[in-house]
């Protein structure tokens, strides 16, 4: 004969497990918050770093190179990542305060953190992979026209890193876009339990 | 909102909510260590909170918002270094029990098999579960998650057939 399962008992199971550590004392709370924001502040500056390294990089590049196209492809490399570095700096701004955390429904935060994933995927090319594309181009373009003054071949030959570079490029936005749809259905998903 | 009562408010919701916190870090993860990381992420994600309570809901739900979803934050970072997927109650129903051999041999493994339960479904899923466990009627659940309570009223039911399927006692389950 089989004993009747009440759910209910469950519950009690569940909420008599005992009391758990002790809550951790104010000073260390406060002691956590002030190190979660140095965390922030020298991500920021990492961030800033590899820019800061890589812009004058770029500018050196544009100022000595003897072809004026590859300057110009340089240059625009130059304006492509102040325009990451802005971007990077927008997004971060606009994160979530700390009291979102209790202003928003378990549904609608989900959401948010879902649709800001989606959102960072379907923009990787407007302000990550895009802003870098017309330097690039324009420097491989160089390149191959100056291959293509010593001979065919060699002109051909460098055609081809631009052409697996826009492999690469075109590859990493299909995945996005594809990763981005999975995300939109569990969207629609959680939009119909809010109904 | 000024440090001072930040802090009285905090003070306040550890008090009455700390048991209650330590569970619901319990049913996010399963290693002991990281755990204890997560219960004091959630800590530190409730004090911070604090900056910007105003009363205008329950103490209580503003715990539980605060609480679930700073670990839902945590299941979200977490996923991309874990190789097992998430299921839904629904996906649930249809797995098979992998405690099914086994005759349930009290509390504390009825317990670590709930926790095992738990700690697959997606977090809405396991937020609902949560809020049932906890006490919480269907109206404070919906409130908390923002899940209309019809829907909430229809989880609760398949979570209480669920359990009756996967935990009631002495029964087939070992025939």
């Amino acid at each position: 004969m089989q004993n009747e399962f009440i759910p209910d008992d469950m519950c009690n199971v569940w909420q008599n497990q005992g009391p758990g550590p002790a809550p951790p004392p104010l000073e260390e709370i406060h002691g956590k918050a002030g190190k979660l924001h140095s965390q922030i502040h020298r991500r920021n500056i990492r961030e800033s770093v590899v820019s800061a390294l890589l812009v004058p990089y770029f500018a050196y590049c544009a100022w000595t190179a003897r072809l004026p196209m590859v300057q110009v492809g340089n240059g625009l490399l130059v304006a492509g990542l102040l325009y990451m570095v802005y971007q990077l700096y927008r997004k971060a701004s606009s994160a979530a305060a700390p009291a979102d955390l209790g202003w928003k429904s378990c549904v609608a935060f989900y959401r948010a953190e879902l649709e800001r994933q989606r959102d960072a995927l379907l923009s990787v090319w407007k302000w990550y992979l895009g802003p870098l594309v017309p330097g690039l181009a324009t420097i491989l373009a160089a390149g191959s026209i100056a291959g293509f003054h010593r001979s065919t071949l060699i002109g051909t030959l460098a055609i081809l890193p631009a052409g697996l570079i826009a492999l690469l490029f075109w590859g990493v936005g299909r995945l996005n876009r594809k990763a981005a749809g999975q995300l939109q259905k569990q969207i629609d998903a959680l939009d119909a339990l809010g109904r | 909102m000024g440090a001072n009562e930040q802090d009285r408010w905090y003070l306040e919701a550890a008090a009455a909510y700390g048991a209650a916190l330590d569970r619901l870090a319990r049913a996010y993860e399963a290693d002991q260590e990281k755990r204890r990381d997560l219960l004091q992420e959630v800590h530190l994600a409730l004090w911070r909170s604090f900056q910007g309570f105003d009363g205008r809901c329950s103490l209580r739900t503003w715990v539980y918002r605060v609480a679930h979803n700073a670990a839902t934050s945590y299941v979200i970072r977490q996923r991309r270094s874990r190789a097992s997927a998430l299921v839904s109650l629904e996906e649930l129903e249809t797995l098979p029990d992998p405690a099914q051999n086994e005759r349930a041999a009290g509390r504390r493994h009825s317990l670590a098999r709930l926790l095992e339960l738990i700690q697959q479904l997606k977090p809405l899923d396991r937020q609902v579960i949560l809020s049932y466990l906890e006490g919480l009627d269907a109206a404070a659940t919906a409130e908390i998650t923002g899940i209309s309570p019809g829907n909430v009223a229809t989880k609760i039911h398949r979570i209480k057939n669920l359990l009756s399927q996967r935990f009631h006692q002495g029964g087939n389950h070992a025939e």
